[in-house]
């Protein structure tokens, strides 16, 4: 079997991500891995998530506190957005799209194929996402003028 | 058969088989993106040949009698057993659907299974999916399972 070089998913998920929003909202984020800090709960009013099968299964998931999924739809259309309706659930899941899009060629470079499935959304208040028991975790926070937001990967070797 | 026929057998199969429960389709219409309350779903992607998502969405009572059945315990709260069982529903449901889509499986690879929990959430499909949604009616009460596959 081909070798598959070590990818350093924290890094490929912030670079793809910068990508995402240098190129489509003209912004400027930094982001800070905390893979390795105590989990703690994401306060998520959207999460866009998508699946990853292949050379992996994983789940890859962006969440966004309703400011937050707001403002950087508004920055996308280029309007005010003021409640969380369909332009913002398919700008987010688009954004979930993009970054996952970036994760599937960083792995390609690496000699490892995967397919993306479709986005979806969880709009609400207070509710959890779970992967299976012995997932492994990284998770990313990116800050924004108006609040934080989170992409996490979650996943086990095929 | 209808895709929509294949997935009911195909649920009906893995509730007698795994979880020893009868369940019967309801006729009623399960109806669009209603906000779903006291409530746990089990999420598996579907990438490759067919891309998509199937869920299943069971309010809390169901998903603690399914899960009761299942293990063959009691079960009386939310906690990581309803999850890992409803999670690992959802695998078996991805892997059946992945065989109805595309001969013997193949060419379709599934996500990790995962699961939503909460008082009250919207589930929704991003792009725009093509729909096959079935509600179905067992003892502990009523239970929702879709699939949203690309056109």
């Amino acid at each position: 079997m081909e070798e598959i070089k070590e990818i350093d998913l924290g890094i490929e998920i912030i670079n793809g991500t910068k990508d995402v929003f240098s190129s489509m909202l003209m912004m400027e984020i930094e982001g800070l891995d905390l893979s390795n800090q105590p989990r703690s709960k994401i306060p998520s009013n959207l999460t866009s998530m998508i699946g990853l099968g292949g050379g992996i299964r994983g789940l890859l998931a962006v969440h966004c506190p309703a400011e937050v999924a707001q403002s950087i739809t508004g920055s996308f259309l280029g309007m005010e957005v003021k409640e969380i309706d369909e332009d913002v659930k398919d700008a987010i899941g688009e954004i979930a799209n993009m970054v996952a899009g970036n994760l599937k060629i960083a792995y390609a470079d690496a000699g490892l194929n995967i397919e993306l499935a479709i986005p979806t959304t969880v709009i609400g208040d207070s509710f959890r996402i779970s992967g299976i028991g012995g997932a492994r975790r990284h998770n990313v926070s990116f800050k924004m003028e108006s609040g934080t937001f989170w992409i996490e990967l979650l996943y086990v070797l095929s | 058969m209808e895709l929509d026929e294949k997935i009911i057998e195909s649920v009906k199969e893995i509730f007698s088989s795994m979880i020893m429960m009868d369940i019967t389709v309801s006729d009623e219409n399960p109806g669009e993106s209603t906000p779903l309350t006291d409530s746990i779903s089990g999420i598996i992607g579907l990438a490759g040949l067919r891309k998509g998502v199937m869920a299943i969405h069971l309010p809390n009572s169901v998903a603690m009698a399914i899960t009761g059945s299942f293990l063959g315990m009691e079960v009386t709260e939310i906690g990581e057993d309803v999850e890992d069982a409803v999670g690992e529903l959802a695998n078996m449901l991805g892997g059946n659907v992945k065989t109805i889509l595309s001969e013997k499986g193949r060419d379709i690879e599934l996500s990790m299974p995962s699961t939503i929990s909460g008082h009250k959430y919207e589930f929704q499909s991003t792009k725009e999916a093509e729909q096959t949604t079935i509600s179905f009616v067992c003892d502990a009460g009523k239970f929702i399972v879709e699939l949203q596959l690309e056109k």
